[in-house]
């Protein structure tokens, strides 16, 4: 078995999370003679784990596969330097995780629903968007979308079958339209990473009544981001969609959506007069 | 690596391959304080076509640059230290203030 060579290292970094899979690649970087010699985990999300390439000695392929598999299974794993030793061969690797791709599913593509597909694209995940109107849900609105559906309200995820990776994004012309939307996606086991709602402080409000008259449990409820997106003020539909996109990077990554400045309060803490 | 930084990588690296060249591929694989990109920042230096994405411009990307087509002369992977800890009262561009380890490698036309 040879090393994987580096062009089909990135490939795999990048092609794998797309069709669902993870992918995993070991490079030893350490300054030994299996320099730059790479094998990578790979993980489908149908069919079986295999390995691809490897560091030139079995036995360090053997330890490397092993953290490979921890650190995938480790949602808290980064990626990093680990040093692992081999009879009197002591070997530093470089490991890189790839999860699956995120998908955000924007429904409605009205005038907000265009900026928050680019967004989207550009924050890496894969965009869906879907509409009944078929003058709007056209490719040449959604350039950077991966499908653009011309779906029913009443059965909108047929063709974008939702999934714990999904975000899904309500944003239609019509309240009624949300709420359809809404009740089925927040009925879905897998439940979605995310579901959002635009909507006023009442409409939000008499959708938690309506949701709650049908008997859907509170605990549901608590699943909903609505109104969606963090508090910047946002008015137009483009600083609308860069407030709800700051809420999807603040839910994956953790942050507090708060102000750097007043987190770090760099002249407060350093720059202290006496008085 | 984002993804789409993933995607005009994997394209470049394969152009390379296809085209018979040699070319270096830069990855951040530590750093250490504040520095302007983080681990698994990428960067293709080709001579033919020049750079594909970025580990995070300026100084200390020339000094990768360097030590790129150093790789590509001698075939053999270089690990660089970037410090980017200069004064910060100074108005050089390497006031991020961290430090950063970028993987060299050459990448050869042939399968390895």
């Amino acid at each position: 078995m040879t090393s994987l060579h580096p062009a089909d290292a990135v490939r795999l970094l990048v092609e794998i999370p797309e069709g669902g899979g993870s992918a995993v690649v070991s490079t030893v970087v350490g300054d030994n003679r299996f320099t730059g010699n790479r094998i990578a985990w790979v993980v489908m999300e149908k069919g079986e784990p295999e390995s691809r390439g490897s560091l030139g000695l079995p036995q360090a392929d053997e330890a490397v596969m092993e953290l490979m598999r921890d650190a995938l299974e480790n949602p808290r794993a980064s990626d990093g330097l680990h040093e692992l030793a081999i009879a009197d061969h002591p070997f530093e690797v470089y490991i890189e995780i790839r999860r699956p791709v995120q998908e955000l599913v924007v429904v409605g593509a009205g005038h907000i629903a265009q900026p928050l597909a680019h967004l989207g694209a550009l924050l890496g995940f894969r965009v869906n968007v879907i509409d009944d109107r078929p003058e709007f849900a056209t490719r040449e609105r959604f350039p950077s979308a991966e499908k653009v559906i011309r779906a029913d309200f009443s059965d909108p995820f047929r063709e974008v079958p939702l999934h714990a990776r999904s975000h899904v994004l309500l944003v239609t012309r019509g309240h009624k339209y949300d709420y359809a939307c809404l009740i089925i996606a927040l009925q879905m086991d897998p439940p979605p990473a995310y579901i959002g709602m635009i909507g006023s402080r009442r409409r939000v409000r008499a959708t938690y009544v309506q949701l709650l008259e049908e008997g859907i449990d509170r605990v549901l409820l608590d699943r909903i981001h609505a109104p969606v997106g963090l508090d910047i003020g946002a008015e137009t539909p483009e600083e609308i969609a860069v407030a709800v996109v700051a809420e999807l990077i603040m839910v994956r990554r953790g942050g507090t959506g708060a102000s750097l400045r007043g987190v770090e309060r760099v002249m407060e803490r350093f720059f202290k007069e006496d008085k | 690596m984002t993804h789409d930084d993933g995607r005009s990588l994997t394209q470049a690296l394969y152009a390379a391959r296809e085209a018979g060249r040699c070319c270096a591929l830069a990855t951040i694989i530590a750093t250490k304080g504040s520095t302007p990109r983080k681990v698994g920042a990428r960067m293709i230096v080709d001579p033919d076509t020049g750079l594909v994405g970025t580990v995070g411009g300026g100084c200390g990307e020339a000094e990768v640059i360097e030590a790129a087509y150093r790789v590509i002369e001698t075939g053999r992977a270089q690990r660089v230290n970037v410090d980017l800890t200069d004064d910060l009262v100074s108005w050089s561009p390497a006031v991020c203030g961290g430090v950063m380890d970028v993987f060299v490698e050459p990448v050869s036309p042939e399968a390895s």
